[in-house]
């Protein structure tokens, strides 16, 4: 216990977190921070496609022209629920309860798992509708965007499954629940810019 | 198991920030420094299924408007209400947004309001949105 009293002045020893200055666990703050760059990052991506959906070549599809609206609602509801998942595992290890935060954990990496395979899926149709990377501009901007997106479920996923890693060798006790929110921040947020891509990208009409 | 795994390496972090000098010197940052502990109001589990429930019938919604006949404007403005709707939903109750600091707060809104100035100006000039 008396390794918990830090000699005055504070020096800061491996896993003791500042929180004098600010009040909050700087890993946190640090994931706050990297979020709104992100916000940055898909605005130039949502940009982009709103700027080039309509350019492409005579007689090429344009995404707009395959999408699978029910499909894809469907895809949305999987992420979405995802983040109900992630939610309660984040609840789970503040209770202490480490067979349900392993379970909800689990749960969140399979529903993130079928809306990354549905991605794959959506992606091969439109390939064989003729519809690939470098058909038009259209095209690229529309893969670039929600293959980005992919990319960052992926990696959530990764980091999910790692947490179930690290609980069931028993290194993941409720007082490190930090690390299950920290990752909970970037999971919700990868779920609420699809919110924006599906609104953005698939519903909103594309007229010109 | 989470009671075998207390060490004493947590406890100093966590458990008992008070006997930290940072807080034996500001008492009055107590509540700040203890908020990371998430035993503040967080919403229970029950009411994390209600706003997930609530997020599935505004999507069903979203997607309903799709196939409904209207003006193109009026469907963009329904379909963006909707979308900030659940975004905020989201932030505010699963990211807890609307519980923890509001520097938090702050951080993430700056980032979402640079990035709608920036590309809004950028989509208006290059006449995208008009």
């Amino acid at each position: 216990m008396q390794t918990a009293i830090s000699p005055a002045p504070h020096t800061p020893a491996p896993g003791d977190h500042d929180y004098a200055v600010t009040g909050i666990d700087s890993r946190k703050l640090g994931m706050w921070g990297f979020l709104a760059s992100e916000c940055l990052f898909f605005g130039a991506l949502i940009s982009s496609h709103l700027l080039y959906r309509s350019r492409a070549p005579e007689g090429v599809h344009k995404p707009h022209d395959v999408y699978d609206i029910p499909y894809t609602s469907v895809s949305s509801f999987v992420l979405l629920m995802s983040s109900l998942t992630m939610v309660l595992a984040l609840a789970a290890i503040q209770r202490g309860d480490d067979r349900r935060l392993r379970t909800w954990l689990l749960a969140t990496a399979f529903l993130g798992t079928v809306f990354i395979g549905g991605q794959i899926y959506e992606f091969t149709v439109f390939t064989h509708e003729g519809l690939n990377l470098s058909t038009s501009v259209a095209a690229s901007s529309f893969f670039v965007l929600t293959g980005f997106h992919g990319v960052h479920v992926t990696v959530g996923i990764l980091w999910l499954m790692s947490l179930v890693g690290i609980s069931l060798r028993g290194h993941l006790p409720a007082e490190k629940h930090l690390q299950v929110e920290i990752a909970g921040l970037y999971w919700h947020f990868v779920d609420i810019v699809w919110i924006f891509i599906f609104t953005v990208v698939y519903l909103v009409p594309n007229t010109h | 198991m989470a009671e075998e795994q207390e060490g004493e390496g947590a406890v100093a972090t966590e458990e008992e920030p008070a006997a930290t000098p940072e807080l034996e010197a500001a008492p009055e940052h107590q509540g700040a420094l203890l908020h990371h502990g998430a035993q503040h109001s967080h919403p229970s589990p029950v009411k994390y299924v209600g706003i997930a429930i609530l997020l599935a019938i505004i999507t069903g919604l979203e997607v309903g408007l799709y196939y409904i006949h209207m003006p193109e404007w009026l469907l963009v403005t329904f379909l963006m209400v909707l979308a900030l709707l659940k975004f905020t939903m989201v932030a505010a109750f699963f990211m807890h947004l609307k519980f923890d600091s509001p520097m938090l707060r702050r951080l993430f809104i700056t980032g979402i309001v640079l990035a709608a100035v920036v590309y809004t100006v950028a989509l208006l000039t290059l006449r995208v949105l008009v």
